[in-house]
């Protein structure tokens, strides 16, 4: 390794060092934390906010269900499917953004959050092209055949 | 936003030229999330794979046929119903997390202990659902994982788990119904299995801070960040169940 120069100190300088580390309620929730009164309209205002979100996430999952048990065999398949992922996002949306309060946060771990989930979209399209691809090649292929055929005998 | 914005002449600093945290938050908060995010690339990793063994089988159990019994109502055909009122109980445990989590902003320690143990007794009924539906599978399939690997395993035996426009082919090729049976079973268990396992740490940790908070431990500590991320994470387990029930139960 390099040296052994820095190892009496850490990486920040002292005053840092408890600024960081020795009382982490400064850096608490720079947006949420030191209120007071939880009676006061602030409070009020955002517990009405998760409520109003739970009602949200209880009617998008009511209709997710209807949707499942009534209508995937009457609407096109591929509508449904839609349908369902985008409800579902939408429902990850308020989770992440309310619940999880990531709404409230700075921009820079919002986006620290959020970027590297954009790997999904290649996930995603690669695997299920190559599912797709195999189930036409097991289709053509003569090795099926054969296996039904010994089951059959 | 009550913080005071200091204007000056000279141009302001970058957030990044040190002395103050870029994000801030903790150190500890910080990690909680870029945990979460690594938890999630492997519960996607999961859920693409089973994807992918989906669209590579040209027939596919229907989540309406295996899904459809409620405890004490066994023989009733109540498609989707029982993992309705699972999801719900995990939802309304999302709310009495935050609910806690809030309480803890202005560190009312009461209210923190009162929505904690709500949380907890969520926790506990959704895994006892889980239970129920474990032990309703095992006795469907003969078994948790590795089932319906026996070519002489008589089509009777999983033809039922397949909608009726799918009979046909079933019917014509038993073998490759058999195999999407026992892949469709091996990923249900998985994925299922370690959501669940997520919950039961989320449901001891939660026992944890509840403790805790009742000791005073946070009241003396000045703040309640830990229910915060415990609560991240409690949140997280709903996250991962959301997309767990589009993939198994939805599509």
């Amino acid at each position: 390794m390099a040296s052994h120069a820095h190892s009496e100190s850490h990486y920040h300088q002292d005053t840092h060092q408890v600024h960081y580390e020795g009382d982490q309620s400064k850096l608490y929730s720079g947006i949420l934390s030191h209120h007071t009164d939880v009676n006061s309209a602030e409070s009020k205002t955002q517990v009405k906010r998760i409520w109003k979100i739970f009602w949200i996430l209880l009617v998008i999952t009511l209709a997710e269900v209807i949707m499942g048990m009534f209508f995937s065999h009457s609407i096109p398949k591929g509508l449904v499917n839609f349908m369902f992922l985008l409800l579902t996002v939408l429902k990850a949306g308020y989770i992440v953004s309310v619940f999880m309060h990531l709404g409230d946060e700075v921009k820079s771990l919002i986006v620290t959050v959020l970027v590297p989930l954009v790997l999904f979209v290649w996930f995603i399209i690669a695997f299920l092209a190559d599912g797709g691809f195999w189930l036409r090649m097991n289709d053509e292929s003569p090795a099926r055949q054969t296996i039904e055929h010994v089951k059959a005998k | 936003m009550a913080q005071t914005t200091v204007v000056t002449s000279a141009q302001e600093p970058s957030l990044w030229s040190g002395g103050r945290s870029p994000y801030n938050a903790s150190y500890g908060k910080i990690m909680i999330w870029f945990f979460l995010l690594s938890d999630a690339l492997t519960f996607g990793a999961f859920l693409i794979s089973y994807g992918t063994t989906r669209f590579f089988s040209s027939v596919w159990p229907d989540p309406n046929e295996v899904f459809k019994s409620f405890p004490f109502l066994e023989g009733h055909n109540l498609p989707l119903l029982f993992v309705s009122l699972m999801t719900f109980i995990l939802i309304m445990s999302s709310v009495t997390m935050v609910l806690a989590v809030h309480a803890g902003h202005y560190g009312d320690k009461k209210n923190v202990a009162k929505w904690l143990l709500w949380t907890i007794i969520g926790g506990i009924a959704f895994l006892s659902c889980q239970a129920w539906e474990w032990t309703h599978l095992h006795g469907e399939c003969g078994g948790l994982w590795g089932t319906f690997t026996d070519v002489n395993t008589p089509v009777s035996s999983f033809r039922h788990f397949f909608s009726h426009t799918a009979q046909d082919y079933v019917a014509a090729n038993p073998v490759v119904a058999m195999q999407s049976t026992h892949n469709f079973f091996n990923y249900f268990f998985t994925i299922t299995g370690f959501h669940g396992g997520h919950v039961t740490s989320g449901v001891i940790f939660n026992i944890l801070i509840l403790v805790n908070t009742v000791n005073g431990v946070y009241e003396r500590r000045g703040h309640y960040e830990m229910i915060e991320k415990i609560g991240l994470y409690w949140h997280f387990v709903d996250l991962v169940w959301v997309f767990v029930f589009t993939c198994f139960y939805l599509l």
